[in-house]
């Protein structure tokens, strides 16, 4: 099958691509040519989902109406897993007033992106500094940044990385204002052919209707004279407030589903080009070592076998200044071919000596050490070291999280060409434009020559990984230019080539009272100092009152690189803080349920009516303090992003419940979630989706997951040693209420169902008499008698 | 050599080393790339096909161990995408990144062609497929209706 890229030419002439494609049977296979206009969308293959040149002009640039009807929106987030593909498409057709069954989502172009700025009434929407009409203070890019890696840029599609759970937070503003003004565009049109004005003429479901006369007509008619008329005034558009949502709401089946049941969906890996070649690679297991010697002779003449190509540490520069490893690949006809001659390859590592030094062991002793120094005090309210002494109780508690990978199911890859004057990249990319920024750095190429073919992603969990598989990529195609070249990991490379969640420690101490109130609180947590998220759920103030408060924050300095996996600093800091509360209320002799609600309502925090409904819900619905049978225990714990803010934020109350066997078999058996929805959620469909997905997801991280350092390297590196839970330890019932606050989420999707850890951790204590602070539990003595 | 291989019906001769995982056969040398790649060692599942309508995983098995039998893959599960268990997947909208789903397809529909209606203890035991973004709930959900489904002859109840 033979289909366009996104706009034309790739160095290569037609007739040598379109030959080599015709010699390939059966494959699916990527060509590049310039079709007739008219015919590119049909070109396009049912499960690819870049960028394509539309058959017709586009109303502006985020929707294209075909004569058919078919409503084209272009996503600049990328799809991998939580919904994106729709709920932004949703977003853009709230406003549009199109068919919702028409609508066809298409990644937006990267490449124009680097050649077009921002239209300017997307400029005055939140995010330069204005601010929420209805509260809930502004999304959080408004750092103009112009790779897009911390802030957001003013070219055209402006926000295209996908993080922070800010898909739907940040997107609305501009994907409505995209709608609205490509509606009003379309009524100006239809207005305008029938010479009459605009105020007699309104639509619904993709039609147009003079009101006056009944007449009729549809996007699709008027759509090309939309396309040459301007809007006279955008600036004056206004996007509808929740309350008068039609679409954004409800619940709406995702629109990648029906391809991905099929198999015929086109994630990175499954990408094909005429001549393209396969590279398995190899890099330092130790992070920051390199390639000392490898012997290509000894496999030159194995099967497939093209070359070898050693290439540096990816430049730190690219990547977040994270420092992963030098390596090697093997470039052969087929990626099966090259990795079992990587795997024959004799190749010697240059291992700096001091990372080389490095095991958990020693890493969590400079953690706790590191406790014992002062730190960087964030927030420190009242005096605790006065009030400590004057405590009827004082309980500590000191625990341990392990270093995390993603380990998405998709093992990293992406397709390069480089030719002399143009750079093109089939890929599941969370930051489009920092990899377009990446290419044009490592081949001289300027970004405007870049083009991104935007792939969905087998899994994200954390902006896919933040490792170099684009950069990698990019270099070897760069020493091979004019050959795609398709570089795809191995499992255990995908371990070796990702961030990892820091590993961390925390030592929580408080003062109770004679009636077991905290009088002080004191919170030291310790990981790397480049791990994001330090101040997650501790910062600015304790949720839990108590009227003498400090947290600080205390560093070391490892060579493992750290990026933002699911939660960021949240799964942690929630399962230390939950924890704890727990232990308080256990030392206290209280109901770890009001425990939690009576410290939630002596705060002054500007959500505490919304955590105490939260906490009121769950605990209704699990019927908790209801008797359960020896071996069972629920427990409950709150989760909150943001709720110390009054701006944006995220609040939700789990109960679990949790039965263990005598032998030790923990079974999580039903989960209750109180989950806050703001003014809307926009899918909640996705919403329990991604819920019923986190539950399993934390479940895994407190029973199972972790890596551990050995002689500097990761030692778990496959799905044999890093275990993924099945089917059968999923809970049995999950039921999700959504409640409705007065401030926007602070999206959703990455930090819910943390409690997962300190419930089941709870169970365990209720259950066995034990208390255990270290993750994973399956580390520990689970028998009881 | 050449390889003789049937998948989704068809007869392949590809000239291939007979060590090689079917899997590699069906994803690079055939270009059925619905069967994924994550593991590589059997753990995962996401690479499940057929062979003679048992569920394997074929980035384990040799493609000589193939020869003369009947593979089958996500492609060759229905013509159009309505076998039971993918209409059931649609209807329950369970596919979250979808990359595991192939294979998580296909080891329901082996098992539900073995036992057309599992019960959850013959559920645990037989989709062992992992899936990252813990699809597992609506998987459930939508095993019960598949099961539905085909025991009415693909009409919804």
């Amino acid at each position: 099958m033979m289909i366009n890229d996104d706009l034309g030419h790739a160095g290569l002439s037609r007739r040598d691509l379109l030959s080599t494609a015709a010699a390939a049977t059966g494959a699916l296979v990527i060509g590049f040519w310039m079709p007739q206009r008219a015919s590119a969308q049909s070109m396009n293959p049912a499960g690819a989902t870049w960028a394509v040149e539309p058959g017709v002009d586009e109303v502006n640039a985020w929707v294209v109406v075909a004569p058919d009807e078919t409503v084209t929106i272009r996503i600049a987030q990328t799809e991998l897993g939580q919904g994106v593909w729709t709920s932004n498409a949703m977003m853009v057709c709230e406003e549009l007033q199109c068919d919702w069954s028409k609508v066809r989502p298409q990644y937006a172009s990267a490449n124009r992106d680097a050649r077009e700025m921002a239209p300017e009434w997307t400029l005055h929407v939140m995010g330069k500094g204005a601010t929420d009409p209805l509260g809930g203070g502004e999304p959080g890019f408004g750092r103009r940044d112009r790779i897009g890696s911390t802030g957001i840029p003013d070219s055209l599609y402006r926000r295209m990385r996908t993080n922070a759970a800010a898909s739907v937070k940040d997107g609305r503003y501009y994907l409505q204002l995209a709608g609205a003004e490509a509606r009003e565009r379309l009524l100006l049109a239809a207005a305008k052919a029938w010479g009459v004005p605009v105020e007699e003429v309104s639509s619904a479901n993709g039609v147009i209707t003079h009101l006056p006369t009944g007449r009729t007509t549809t996007y699709g008619q008027v759509a090309p004279l939309a396309a040459r008329t301007p809007h006279p005034n955008p600036k004056a558009i206004r996007i509808k407030p929740p309350s008068e949502w039609t679409l954004m709401g409800t619940e709406r089946k995702n629109l990648d589903v029906p391809l991905k049941v099929t198999g015929k969906t086109i994630y990175g890996i499954d990408v094909k080009l005429p001549g393209m070649k396969w590279a398995a690679v190899k890099s330092c297991p130790v992070y920051g070592g390199k390639v000392k010697s490898y012997d290509f002779e000894r496999i030159r003449s194995q099967p497939g076998v093209i070359s070898a190509i050693e290439f540096p540490i990816p430049d730190p520069a690219l990547i977040r200044e994270r420092v992963f490893s030098g390596g090697v690949a093997v470039i052969a006809d087929h990626w099966y071919q090259a990795k079992t001659a990587l795997d024959m390859m004799p190749i010697e590592w240059d291992v700096p000596p001091k990372h080389a030094a490095l095991n958990t062991a020693n890493m969590r002793a400079t953690l706790l050490a590191a406790m014992d120094k002062p730190g960087r005090v964030r927030t420190n309210l009242g005096d605790c070291d006065s009030a400590f002494p004057r405590g009827a109780k004082i309980v500590e508690a000191t625990y341990s999280t392990p270093y995390l990978p993603r380990a998405r199911m998709e093992p990293g890859n992406a397709t390069v060409l480089v030719t002399d004057d143009r750079v093109d990249i089939w890929i599941g990319d969370q930051s489009p434009q920092e990899t377009r920024y990446s290419a044009s750095k490592i081949t001289g190429i300027p970004e405007q020559n870049v083009y991104l073919h935007m792939c969905h992603l087998g899994g994200g969990f954390g902006r896919n990984g933040n490792g170099p598989q684009a950069e990698q990529s990019i270099y070897l195609a760069n020493q091979n230019r004019g050959t795609p070249i398709h570089l795809l990991w191995t499992r255990e490379e995908d371990f070796i080539s990702t961030t990892y969640r820091a590993m961390g420690v925390a030592r929580l101490r408080a003062a109770l009272d004679a009636d077991g109130w905290p009088i002080a609180i004191e919170v030291r947590t310790a990981m790397d100092g480049e791990a994001p998220g330090p101040d997650a759920s501790f910062d600015k103030a304790p949720r839990y009152y108590a009227p003498n408060y400090r947290f600080s924050t205390h560093t070391a300095a490892f060579h493992i690189p750290v990026g933002t996996r699911r939660g960021v600093g949240h799964p942690a800091h929630d399962f230390y803080r939950e924890s704890f509360m727990d232990e308080l209320a256990h030392a206290a002799g209280k109901d770890p349920y009001l425990y939690r609600r009576e410290l939630i309502s002596r705060t002054n925090l500007p959500y505490k009516a919304d955590m105490i409904k939260a906490l009121d819900t769950a605990a209704e619905m699990s019927g908790w303090g209801t008797p359960l049978p020896k071996g069972m225990a629920r427990a409950i714990a709150l989760e909150e992003r943001g709720a110390e803010s009054g701006g944006h934020a995220t609040i939700s109350a789990l109960v679990h419940t949790v039965s263990i066997s005598k032998q030790g078999e923990v079974r999580l058996l039903r989960v209750d979630v109180a989950h806050e929805e703001g003014f809307s959620l926009v899918n909640p469909l996705s919403v329990r989706k991604q819920i019923e997905g986190q539950v399993a997801w934390f479940y895994n991280d407190a029973m199972y997951q972790e890596c551990n350092v050995t002689e500097g390297r990761i030692a778990e590196n496959n799905f044999d040693t890093f275990l993924l839970s099945r089917i059968n330890e999923d809970p049995p019932e999950i039921n999700i209420t959504f409640f409705k606050t007065g401030h926007w989420l602070n999206g959703m999707g990455h930090d819910r169902c943390t409690s997962v850890q300190s419930g089941i951790a709870d169970a365990i204590f209720q259950i066995t008499g034990k208390r255990y602070r270290d993750l994973p539990f399956r580390n520990h003595d689970l028998t009881w008698s | 050599m050449a390889i003789e291989l049937t998948v989704n019906g068809a007869r392949h001769s590809v000239e291939v080393a007979p060590e090689t995982p079917l899997l590699w056969v069906i994803r690079d040398w055939l270009g059925l790339t619905g069967t994924k790649f994550s593991c590589g060692i059997a753990q995962c599942g996401a690479c499940t096909v057929h062979i003679d309508g048992r569920p394997v995983r074929s980035c384990s098995v040799p493609v000589s161990t193939a020869v003369g039998r009947a593979v089958t893959t996500i492609e060759g599960l229905s013509a159009d995408g309505t076998h039971p268990v993918q209409l059931a997947w649609i209807d329950l909208d369970v596919p979250q990144c979808g990359y595991c789903q192939s294979g998580m397809i296909m080891s329901v529909a082996a098992l539900l062609s073995k036992r057309p209606n599992p019960t959850d203890k013959e559920i645990d035991a037989e989709i062992t497929n992992a899936c990252r973004c813990s699809t597992y709930h609506r998987i459930r959900k939508a095993i019960r209706l598949a099961a539905s489904k085909m025991s009415t002859g693909g009409r919804d109840l």
